[in-house]
């Protein structure tokens, strides 16, 4: 894992001859640029260097000795940064291959036999850590993002998991075993909890869902809260007791549950826990005891509807606990959710700011390898007026760099195959022309 | 009751003036009263349906809905927030047909009621609505309303009615006595209501003594509840019977109405019946 220095950029210097290195490195510490210089004099300590730092800016030799070149030990060093930024230094700066340089990151050459001198170096240098600093700062702010974004979604379903027991609504396990106990002790036959939440600002706004006495949802459709049973019991502020709940509530303004319908008798207790939050416990169908056939009794007693409020209050307490979790959890949801968004919008951000790899390359760049061409051009044999400027040249190189880029190196090597079959044609249609 | 002593100058105007007589003069249908009620809201289209099919005409219900959320209430569309509230209109429209109802609907959506609310609700009835009376078949139970100031600004408001002419009628806890609420607890100012059972939903009865004044028939008409005897149902009796004394005589002030009760009550007959023919439990 490369330990480069966060702050200061690096710069590696690969040179065979010692003296040269020696050099390049005096000016650089000399200049005061405030980065991190490395050197290595072949191919093999070079690489070993970048595998333990990352490298910004690698300083090369065209011709390296024992058969290695520069370009080759670039094309290495991007395999462990992509984004390393080079500078050649070549005694032929004709003859550098400007497709295949630039599309690995050289951009300057130094004519050791021309211009090389410690103005001309530092002045490409800093040129180049002029344009590597803030992108590297842009691909650092990267990097944090994506391990914030890592993190987060290594965390966010673990929440998510979490708060989806108590989805829609919290409902503690504790609340079936108060059931149960309510179901023993009035002789209830069955049992029903209503939860109701309303937020005006929410889609939709009222959510209400029934549980059984197990906690599980029951999954009918059920009537508007401002239509029930249970929103009559909320009004009422304590418990109620009904028997015959067909002929009670056929007058209009109410209309029972699905799990209402067809009961003899109920016992419904209110737990307002908290505005916007409301909770309704019923009980069905009270079963006769030996008591009870003695004293006539059939539906509830006070002493169940008594108990149910003791329960009720004690319900409200747990009901309140959970959906205080609950809110904790959407706080950390809604956390978040802003932090994603945030990274979102500065990932746009830095987007926008970042050299895109489809950009051209620098002016000063495309100068001097127009430069570089042009004179390479002079030593082709101008056979006809077929030959074909720098200008020309720069733009076939570009269209290729690009469909490179955006294609990967396959595409290239299909169109150097078309051209190659086109200058086949051609040759051999110019020969049959001459012959 | 005892029979008045012979130099009492007042003896032969009251004997003119009877319960029966005033709550069931033709007149006393609760015409020209204007009463809100500060509930759960009303099912509008439930209710007229239901007297139009008893060949009486309601005054359209108009209303508003509370919230904390904004000073102005939002519109009334018609509808309940919960049945709490339309059992309450029923029973005030059951007995005095003819009253213009306002419905304040405090609840709301959210289903809870805070006092700062109610404030708004008593204050919006009396200075924009113009009601001469105020139903709250609702309370604060003291433990909720601990905060001294708060409690003052209920209290303030519940005053500023009185002295506007305003009947407030607020229902006691439905554990009363071992429960305080408010405003019912606010005794003087207010009409405070208990539950009772009587024969006639006219009927009523006066406790000078007691924290809670007044008890009144507890038992509704309308919705599954109804039956059940509960503070809620008492107080609209009791607004509605105000409701039917107010038609005869718009002008009468809270404490004049408060009077007029308390003497119907002490002209009930031996057997303790505000009515004579009605019978009494």
């Amino acid at each position: 894992m490369p330990t480069g220095s966060e702050l200061a950029e690096t710069i590696l210097i690969v040179e065979d001859e010692e003296p040269v290195r020696r050099t390049f490195r005096e000016w650089l510490e000399s200049a005061r640029l405030d980065c991190q210089i490395l050197t290595a004099s072949d191919a093999e300590s070079a690489l070993v260097q970048a595998n333990q730092h990352t490298i910004d800016l690698a300083i090369l030799d065209w011709n390296l000795g024992a058969g290695n070149d520069g370009l080759r030990l670039l094309e290495d060093l991007t395999l462990f940064h992509p984004d390393v930024t080079a500078i050649m230094i070549t005694g032929f700066a004709h003859q550098a291959t400007p497709l295949q340089a630039m599309r690995m990151g050289v951009r300057d050459y130094l004519d050791k036999n021309q211009d090389l001198n410690r103005t001309t170096f530092l002045t490409a240098v800093r040129r180049q850590l002029d344009r590597i600093r803030p992108a590297r700062r842009v691909r650092q702010l990267h990097q944090e993002l994506i391990t914030f974004r890592s993190t987060v979604e290594k965390v966010l379903p673990l929440v998510q998991a979490a708060a989806a027991l108590h989805d829609p609504v919290p409902l503690p396990a504790a609340i079936s075993n108060l059931f149960r106990f309510l179901l023993r002790t009035t002789g209830a036959r069955d049992g029903v909890l209503l939860i109701r939440s309303y937020d005006a600002e929410r889609q939709p706004a009222e959510i209400y869902r029934a549980y059984d006495t197990n906690g599980q949802p029951l999954n009918e459709p059920l009537v508007p809260f401002a239509r029930s049973l249970a929103g009559s019991v909320v009004s009422m502020q304590k418990p109620e007791r009904m028997e015959h709940l067909e002929e009670a509530t056929d007058v209009g303004n109410l209309e029972l549950q699905p799990f209402e319908r067809g009961r003899r008798s109920l016992l419904a207790a209110p737990l307002n826990i908290a505005p916007g939050w409301q909770a309704v416990l019923e009980l069905f169908d009270k079963q006769a005891s030996e008591g009870s056939h003695a004293s006539g009794e059939r539906g509830f007693t006070e002493s169940d509807r008594q108990l149910a409020a003791a329960a009720a209050d004690f319900g409200t307490e747990m009901l309140r606990q959970a959906l205080a979790e609950r809110q904790m959890h959407r706080v950390l949801f809604d956390a978040i959710e802003a932090a994603l968004g945030a990274s979102d919008s500065m990932a746009q951000a830095l987007d926008g700011s970042m050299p895109r790899p489809e950009d051209p390359p620098p002016a000063a760049v495309l100068q001097r390898l127009r430069q570089g061409l042009a004179r390479g051009g002079s030593h082709v044999p101008d056979e006809s007026s077929n030959a074909v400027d720098g200008d020309v040249t720069l733009r076939l190189a570009e269209s290729i760099r690009v469909l490179a880029v955006r294609h990967g190196s396959s595409a290239v090597h299909h169109c150097i195959r078309l051209v190659e079959s086109l200058r086949q044609l051609l040759d051999e249609m110019i020969g049959e022309m001459r012959s | 009751m005892s029979e008045p002593p012979a130099d009492d100058v007042f003896a032969d105007l009251f004997t003119l003036v009877t319960p029966q007589r005033l709550l069931h003069h033709p007149r006393a249908t609760g015409e020209g009263v204007s009463v809100c009620i500060l509930d759960s809201g009303v099912e509008r289209a439930l209710l007229e349906e239901k007297f139009r099919q008893r060949g009486q005409i309601l005054h359209p219900i108009e209303g508003g809905i509370f919230t904390a959320a904004q000073p102005e209430p939002l519109p009334y569309d018609g509808h309940q927030s919960t049945p709490h509230g339309t059992t309450v209109a029923d029973i005030l429209l059951t007995l005095a047909p003819r009253i213009r109802l306002y419905s304040a609907d405090v609840f709301g959506p959210q289903g809870t009621c805070e006092v700062e609310v109610v404030i708004r609700a008593l204050r919006w009835a009396m200075d924009v609505w113009h009601c001469k009376i105020i139903n709250l078949s609702l309370g604060v139970p003291e433990q909720r309303l601990q905060q001294v100031q708060r409690r003052q600004q209920l209290l303030r408001t519940i005053e500023e009615a009185y002295y506007k002419d305003v009947l407030v009628v607020a229902a006691a806890h439905n554990e009363h006595p071992l429960m305080r609420s408010y405003p019912a607890a606010f005794a003087p100012p207010l009409l405070s209501v208990d539950k009772g059972t009587f024969t006639d939903p006219l009927d009523f009865a006066y406790h000078l003594s007691a924290p809670i004044e007044f008890q009144a028939h507890g038992r509704g008409y309308l919705g599954p509840f109804a039956a059940e005897p509960a503070t809620s149902w008492a107080a609209p009796h009791l607004a509605a019977i105000a409701a039917r004394i107010l038609s005869l005589r718009p002008s009468l002030k809270p404490f004049e109405i408060k009077t007029l009760l308390y003497w119907m009550f002490q002209t009930r007959d031996k057997e303790g019946c505000l009515f004579p023919s009605s019978g009494c439990v």
